[in-house]
């Protein structure tokens, strides 16, 4: 007999004693594969990501724009591998964020960006400062944080506190950036006495440069002596506050002047530049503190590729032992995030779910095969996911909840190449024509190359896949792998691993005897009943085409009818979320603390929520979506950000998106009372983006483009379902421009320069160095500058005097070190701060943002709804706006709108998707054409495809589930299970054909013959789904595999021999 | 089908304890008792005046006796419509005649606590029998 591959693989393995060691090796193999590789909750993204701040001190946003943010611009998207160059062009400087391609090395990316930037950097106008380069990455994301606060210590002894910690943490292995968000510094504070000054004759500037110069101390070399080296240093570096006091920073009359008689050295806590305040919400553990505390937050990140659960357990332990000791007995370290924590309880959840999936697909199997059958079925499963795990293990993926799920999905579909060969092993034994081993090797020989088909097929279903692109590529690319990778196990598990199981395990039963006689079946009587008619009378034919024709328009229907409503991804049921509060620029940091300390009070009585913090004047800890939208910048005066913790998933009823949704209405009324903006900002399932609806406004001019942009946020605000509407345009600030008098500066012998950097001492303060004490871990910075009480209106500042340089000139003379006050020799002109220039892609942006909840969950409808009224919008030049969706417009002479943000994501995703599944059909079709070796009969085969969707869309309906890209992944996947399916019905009618049965019978027979397997493979299809059903981003996956399976089954079961019937019937005739 | 039935067990398996743990989150009344506590009696509530500065401009005062610090913090307690007391954080200026400028945090015609004490805290209500000054200089 000739052997076929799995023949010959079957031969080797069957009665070998390697086999079971291979069994078994690979089981243990696979469980160390699980516990070592990195656990996370979401997959990890690479997207090289770099901020560039590029100063241009003095500048306007204009100027800027064009001589710096526009040449970088330009220089940088010739840069091989990006994607998007942003700019934001600011007052004095500019921020240039280059995104690069999802997957690019970061740090090729960082080395190109670099060598093109010094290429580029003597084209720089004089007056711009050195680029600061930020890379960003995943890996700047916290893991854990520990909040430090208390009842009775102050902000600054808590960052004392956390400081130490952070410092002890640091040696921990695997251990990324710690940092420390809030409190308060220790600095040396060099209080100026405007009197003072004046009577001693000093200026600051004349302060800052004595601070410096006495701040220094050098090895001044060596000299020989007696053989000896010795060695000579010179100066003293500053130590403590008396150091900084007692410099001398002139002489007045005969006497030295000492710091500390102009101005008062303190050395304490710097002045308050941020508010950070823990407190016990409502859903608190019993007996916790009921008020708000001030806080510190500690931030950990990981290494790249390491293990944020070991980490974090690592980081916990460390910190309970300093808790017996460094740690003050009132500072209570709350954790208000631990990532390593969430990610494996999901990924433990999953493995759970990953089993109950196999059990429940082995008590099917067991129906139709006993439960020896099933028990060959069960242990040939977990092989196969070992195996996977291990490729995972080595491809350096991580366990997360995309390459979990993965394997869930699959779980249907691995099972059945197994199935197959044990199936046809106990038939061939139930037969009993050939001695057990030859019926053995015999039944795989029989099903072997069929079932490495069906298997290809399959994976030709799910591979495309991998080629969706963009930022959702990493979060579905470990789907089709994952999939692929499991049924190449399965193949070799069913060829190697099954035939060795089924040999020893399955029994030739007695009495359970072939049926010989098909027609007195069951299923031979049911499906004559039901095809017979169909067959004979074309009448009665048409109709039930009609009928499913009908049902599959209907289905489809359903989506234009907003009945089934398509959205990339639903939201997940997440612990967290966030408020962001934004005041009007120009807002002083108390009154954004107040608002946000009011919201945060209303935050408090929701009873789901267990603790809050919130930061103003400093950014919260960022999460991967706040990375994508820079929150790492929100640290100005007028911003807020409250991180809301609720209370764990499994301890609440409503789903966190629930609760965002019905504390915004409380939230943004107590913001519209003090004119503020606040989001409710929740941690998106799939990849991040600004906001989940963008308009962007391209057009001429800025004024153009604002005024169209105050339009379009008015239609935004009034539309229902859309909330959080804001738009990226400042409010106006008032400034205080004062003009320097040049004429008069130089009679006085004043530079501008001089009026400048007193003015900026005075005010903002200025660092004229650090002290050199071996005991503080944060560097301590010496500051000159004015007392709050003197800076606070401009009659203050017109009080500072400037020492002038001396002039000279035929009528007068100046001389040198004369006081001059500022007040005579600048005018002020109050003035509205120019806007920031947003700029994507080389081109003026304005961004208007909103999300949407309540009324429509998906973009796409609230964008539809707003299309009309955009475009009745009145601009000058009387033409209407016509929102664009695919392409920015071709150029910016006319006003223009272009739809980005979450719908970008979707149309990528669905573009990318629909093209994989027009790759998939033809790579099927290539496939049963090789193996039947007809044009016609895979087109039969291939019906089965478009009826997946008379189930998937009301599949949809019946759950009141968005049809989401998972929801398509199923309906990928089913399309190669459906056409295997159609495989094995026709295979089975040519067999029959062949041995010489009329077409009707040979049709009828192979519905009947072939409804078991096929049922079982489906049902295990099915059945495995079921579990993913109750998670909220896989729900979709979930369906299309139940309900279309389903349907989809019965009416191949059905259509498919009808539609043989006729084409044979037609092609026979003539 | 043994299988099925399992799976449509599966949801309600899953949901009684989550209806249990649903019960179990009373404690949330317990912060609201707490807050709750008996009123308290303050010696003065004082209304945020506006007073107008040697260079012309306009601020904001409150009486120093009101101010209190929690390290580099600064602090008045502001007594709301339902005479609750909410910690409020202020930046603050020089001092005019016992009392001291608010450079941000309060707004005119805010009621404050004259003289702050070391018992108060947030959340307790203060009782409004004493005498409100509200006198506006200027």
């Amino acid at each position: 007999m000739n052997d076929g591959i799995a023949g010959k693989l079957a031969k080797q393995f069957i009665n070998s004693k390697i086999t079971p060691l291979l069994m078994v090796a690979a089981l243990l193999v696979g469980i160390m594969a699980t516990f070592m590789t990195p656990r996370e909750e979401e997959p990890q993204i690479v997207v090289p990501m770099v901020d560039l701040y590029i100063p241009y001190p003095g500048a306007t946003p204009a100027e800027v724009e064009l001589r710096v943010a526009k040449p970088v611009e330009r220089t940088l998207t010739e840069i091989p591998g990006v994607d998007y160059v942003y700019s934001t062009s600011m007052p004095d400087f500019a921020v240039v964020t280059v995104r690069y391609k999802v997957g690019e090395d970061a740090e090729k990316s960082m080395v190109k960006l670099w060598s093109t930037l010094m290429k580029n950097m003597d084209k720089m106008p004089p007056g711009v400062q050195f680029p600061l380069m930020k890379k960003v990455s995943i890996d700047d994301v916290p893991v854990l944080n520990l909040t430090f606060w208390s009842k009775t210590k102050d902000p600054f002894q808590l960052r004392k506190t956390a400081v130490g910690v952070a410092d002890e943490l640091k040696k921990i292995k695997n251990i990324g950036d710690v940092e420390i968000k809030g409190g308060l510094k220790r600095q040396v504070k060099i209080v100026l006495d405007k009197e003072k000054l004046r009577q001693f004759n000093v200026s600051p500037l004349q302060i800052a440069r004595q601070v410096q110069l006495s701040n220094s101390q050098m090895r001044a070399g060596d000299f020989k002596q007696m053989n000896e080296e010795i060695i000579v240093r010179s100066g003293r570096f500053l130590e403590n506050a008396d150091d900084v006091a007692n410099i001398v920073i002139g002489i007045y009359g005969s006497s030295p002047v000492y710091l500390r008689d102009v101005a008062s050295v303190v050395d304490g806590p710097e002045e308050v530049n941020n508010y950070n305040f823990f407190g016990w919400a409502a859903a608190a553990p019993n007996g916790s503190a009921s008020g708000e505390y001030p806080a510190v937050t500690l931030t950990v990140a990981k290494r790249q590729g390491s293990d944020a659960s070991k980490l974090a357990d690592k980081v916990l332990a460390r910190v309970d032992n300093l808790k017996k000791g460094f740690i003050p007995a009132d500072v209570t370290v709350t954790e208000t995030r631990n990532y390593g924590a969430t990610a494996t309880d999901k990924v433990f959840t999953l493995l759970e779910h990953l089993i109950v999936a196999v059990v429940a697909v082995t008590i099917v199997v067991g129906f139709f095969l006993g439960w020896r059958g099933a028990l060959v079925v069960f242990a040939s499963v977990p092989i196969t996911f070992a195996l996977t795990l291990l490729i995972y293990y080595l491809l350096d993926y991580s366990l997360n909840r995309v390459t979990l799920f993965a394997l869930i999905f699959v779980t249907g579909i691995v099972v059945d190449d197994s199935i197959i060969i044990a199936e046809n092993i106990h038939r061939h034994f139930a037969m009993k024509r050939q001695p057990k081993l030859q019926a053995a090797i015999t039944a795989i020989n029989e099903v072997g190359n069929p079932t490495i088909l069906a298997t290809f097929t399959v994976i030709a279903a799910v591979l495309p896949m991998v080629f969706v692109s963009g930022l959702m590529g990493p979060y579905m690319s470990p789907m089709p792998i994952g999939a692929s990778l499991a049924m190449i196990f399965s193949l070799l598990v069913a060829l190697i691993a099954t035939p060795w199981l089924a040999f020893r395990l399955l029994k030739t039963e007695e009495g359970h005897h072939e049926e010989y006689d098909i027609t007195k079946t069951g299923y031979y009587r049911l499906f004559n009943t039901i095809l017979s008619p169909f067959i004979e009378s074309s009448f009665k034919r048409w109709i039930a085409f009609g009928v499913v024709g009908l049902m599959l328009a209907g289905a489809i229907l359903l989506v234009p009818m907003k009945a089934v409503q398509m959205k990339m991804l639903p939201f997940d049921n997440k612990n967290e979320f966030q408020v962001i509060v934004d005041m009007p620029e120009g807002t002083a940091l108390e009154q954004t603390a107040r608002v946000t300390k009011e919201i945060s009070a209303y935050l408090k009585t929701v009873p789901e929520v267990r603790s809050y913090q919130y930061y103003v004047g400093i950014n919260a800890p960022i999460n991967f979506n706040g990375l994508v939208r820079h929150y790492y910048m929100r640290q100005a005066k007028n911003m807020g950000d409250i991180q809301v913790n609720l209370v764990p998933k499994d301890e609440r009823k409503a789903q966190s998106h629930d609760i965002a949704k019905k504390v915004r209405a409380g939230v943004q009324q107590i913001a519209r009372r003090y004119n503020a903006n606040a989001k409710i900002v929740e941690i998106p399932p799939g990849p991040p983006v600004l906001s989940t609806l963008v308009a962007e406004i391209y057009g001429p001019s800025q004024e153009q483009q604002i005024a169209l942009a105050r339009q379009v946020k008015k239609v935004f605000q009034e539309t229902p379902g859309v909330v959080d509407v804001d738009w990226m345009v400042e409010d106006d600030q008032k400034v205080y421009d004062l003009v320097v008098n040049k004429e008069r500066a130089a009679f006085r012998g004043v530079s501008a320069e001089q009026i400048a950097q007193t003015l900026r001492m005075s005010l903002a303060g200025m660092d004229v160095g650090v002290l050199h004490t071996d005991k503080e871990l944060d560097p301590v910075t010496i500051q000159v500058r004015l007392p709050q009480s003197d800076r606070t209106s401009l009659h203050d500042l017109s009080t500072l005097f400037v020492q002038s340089q001396g002039m000279g000139t035929l009528t007068t003379r100046l001389r040198a070190g004369e006081m001059i006050p500022l007040s005579e020799l600048v005018t002020v002109q109050e003035k509205i701060q120019e806007k920031s220039i947003y700029r994507k892609d080389l081109r003026r942006v304005v961004y208007v943002t909103a999300d949407v909840a309540g009324a429509t969950e998906s973009p796409v409808y609230a964008m539809l709804n707003m299309d009309k009224k955009i475009e009745q919008l009145k601009v000058p030049g009387g033409y209407s706006v016509s929102p664009l969706y695919t392409a920015s417009p071709a150029s910016d002479e006319k006003l223009a709108m272009k739809w980005d943000g979450e719908w970008q994501i979707t149309f990528e995703v669905f573009r990318d998707l629909g093209t994989a599944f027009a790759v998939v059909l033809v790579i099927i079709y290539l496939l049963i054409i090789g193996w039947f070796q007809s044009f016609k009969t895979p087109l039969i085969m291939m019906i089965a495809i478009p009826l997946s969707l008379v189930g998937i869309i009301p599949g949809h309906f019946v759950h009141g589930a968005f049809f989401t890209a998972t929801s398509m992944i199923g309906m990928i996947a089913l399309a190669g299970i459906m056409v295997r399916n159609s495989v094995l019905l026709i295979d089975f009618i040519q067999i029959r054909r062949a041995e010489g049965a009329d077409l009707k019978r040979a049709v009828i027979e192979s519905a009947a013959v072939r409804t078991k397997p096929i049922i079982l493979t489906s049902g295990a299809v099915v059945i495995g789904s079921l579990v993913m059903l109750f998670d909220p981003i896989f729900q979709g996956l979930a369906i299309s595999l139940i309900w279309g399976g389903v349907l989809s089954t019965i009416l191949t079961l059905v259509v498919v021999p009808i539609v043989y019937y006729i084409v044979e019937n037609k092609s026979s005739k003539p | 089908m043994s299988a099925d039935i399992k799976m449509k067990f599966f949801p309600f398996l899953v949901a009684i304890p989550l209806l249990f743990a649903g019960c179990s989150n009373q404690n949330s009344e317990s912060l609201k008792s707490r807050s709750k506590a008996a009123p308290v009696a303050v010696v003065s509530v004082v209304a945020v005046r506006s007073a107008v500065e040697a260079g012309g401009d306009e601020v904001l005062l409150v009486p120093a006796t009101a101010i209190f610090h929690k390290g580099e913090l600064t602090a008045v307690f502001v007594v709301g419509a339902d005479n609750r007391l909410t910690v409020r954080w202020i930046s603050t200026g020089r001092s005019m005649r016992g009392d001291l400028v608010v450079l941000g945090g309060l707004d005119k015609g805010e009621f404050v606590v004259g003289v702050s004490a070391p018992a108060l805290v947030e959340g307790v209500t203060v009782i409004k029998s004493v005498t409100v000054e509200d006198q506006t200089h200027e």
